[in-house]
């Protein structure tokens, strides 16, 4: 059973040109028509995420100056981000989408969650919006379900790393993030060697790679370096912030990932779900429509066993030894950081 | 007393960028530092055919203008947004002792608080820092 968010493209969050545009929101829903579910899909209406449910991530402050320049006609926040008027309550919206899948596969108990919203999250920090981010949806959800006890493990397949949403529990023990994305790229973090602060050693897992790399890299290093990370840390709930632009015919990077890609990640995120109902996806990037559709369609269709076409997975790119050196570098910083931490109980 | 080696300044081709970037080069030749103008790369830099080159060529004549040998004065690019990189110049491998950028860069709406480089360095920055006026603030005064 697909739990999914009503999907509307929100067009009045649009600036002419820009690439995180509502057509985006029409390719997820032909991706996800293309697999003919039938009644097997729910469609969730989202609500307006509260006050409360925003500031366990996000600074009030941040949020009032947020709605107030919104409401004051909107513009560009930098130079990659844009507000309209009407950005303000789309993105509450967009938060508040996925804490009503997520209330509604609690409530059911089965089924896999996907939240296909725009403006997308990651990249959105505490304090301001950053790389077309306004609010960190995935980090709305995981921070509500951590408040109700349950260990969440974040997966971030996005080319991009996700700054936001490192940074937003950087020292919370509740919750495990992994990322694998290019690097270097934009936003110029991620490297290994970020494992998590004095709190939460080994609750970050960054897996940068390089420009060039298939999906065997990917797969090969979320198995032999994240893995081991996640079965110790045993999550009750998984999250994805899919972001499809590690697709090859993406434009915002330079990695040569494939639909079918897409399919063997899920099917590694499938494996590390505890029980039914536990696994919701997260929309984040992905500016080729047809890539976006294909991949969409190659991640649901493996997670719901729905028939679907995808081209064959990629191997044989650049970054060989990702998975070592990342091992490697892990180790060292991990090494520090727990000696960082006696020394400051000793203190 | 702190030592001046590296002076890193914001530039992204703005006029109040290039102001800054002058006023580190004034500042590098007495004191014999290097200055490396840092350009931030956003994610939609890659889709807009950008490359360095135009910048490097400004950097360098800008030096030459300012007394700054050419050996001294560099252009470094790296991705991510504006605050960050300066922020991450302050250590290797570029170690910069002061940072410096002008008060607005291109793209920000005067006046916003959001997104404002300047504002956010003032409360980030590791070493350092000198926000220059630009030519409508100095003349505003």
């Amino acid at each position: 059973m697909l739990i999914v968010n009503e999907l509307t493209e929100n067009a009045a969050h649009e600036d002419p040109g820009h690439p995180e545009r509502p057509e985006r929101v029409g390719a997820v829903a032909a991706g996800i028509g293309s697999l003919h579910l039938g009644g097997d899909v729910v469609n969730v209406a989202p609500y307006r995420a509260t006050r409360t449910e925003l500031v366990r991530v996000h600074d009030g402050t941040y949020l009032d100056e947020l709605g107030a320049y919104c409401y004051a006609g909107g513009g560009d926040l930098d130079e990659d981000t844009y507000a309209t008027y009407d950005s303000w309550a789309i993105a509450q919206f967009a938060a508040g989408a996925g804490l009503a899948v997520v209330n509604e596969m609690t409530h059911r108990g089965e089924g896999v969650g996907f939240v296909a919203v725009r403006p997308p999250g990651h990249h959105a920090q505490r304090d301001r919006a950053m790389g077309f981010c306004l609010l960190n949806n995935v980090a709305v959800s995981a921070a509500a379900l951590a408040d109700r006890g349950e260990r969440v493990l974040i997966v971030d397949w996005d080319v991009h790393h996700g700054n936001g949403t490192q940074s937003m529990f950087w020292n919370d023990p509740r919750v495990l993030y992994v990322s694998t994305h290019q690097w270097p790229l934009f936003p110029g973090t991620g490297v290994a060697q970020e494992v998590g602060g004095l709190d939460a050693v080994n609750r970050t897992i960054n897996i940068p790679v390089p420009p060039g790399s298939t999906g065997d890299t990917l797969v090969r290093a979320l198995d032999e370096v994240a893995a081991p990370v996640i079965d110790e840390f045993d999550p009750t709930w998984v999250l994805v912030s899919a972001g499809y632009d590690a697709h090859r015919a993406d434009p915002m990077g330079d990695l040569l990932l494939t639909s079918g890609d897409f399919a063997r990640l899920a099917r590694r995120v499938r494996e590390v779900v505890p029980a039914p109902g536990r696994l919701a996806l997260f929309l984040e990037g992905g500016y080729n429509l047809e890539a976006l559709r294909t991949s969409v369609a190659a991640t649901l269709g493996t997670l719901l066993d729905a028939p679907f076409d995808a081209a064959p997975p990629s191997s044989g790119g650049a970054g060989e030894d990702v998975a070592t050196r990342v091992r490697e570098q892990r180790r060292v910083a991990l090494e520090l950081a727990r000696a960082a931490r006696t020394s400051g109980e000793d203190a | 007393m702190t030592t001046i080696r590296t002076i890193a300044v914001g530039f992204d081709g703005s006029p109040d960028s290039e102001v800054a970037l002058v006023w580190a080069l004034d500042l590098a030749g007495p004191l014999g530092a290097r200055v490396v103008a840092v350009h931030a790369r956003g994610l939609l830099s890659r889709l807009e055919g950008w490359n360095s080159r135009e910048m490097e060529s400004i950097v360098a004549r800008l030096a030459h203008e300012h007394g700054v040998a050419d050996g001294d004065a560099s252009v470094r690019v790296e991705e991510g947004d504006a605050c960050s990189v300066l922020v991450r110049c302050s250590q290797a491998p570029v170690n910069a002792d002061v940072l410096v950028v002008g008060s607005r860069g291109e793209g920000k709406h005067p006046g916003l608080l959001l997104g404002s480089t300047s504002l956010e360095l003032a409360q980030r920055a590791e070493v350092a820092l000198v926000i220059v006026p630009g030519e409508r603030d100095a003349a505003s005064v």
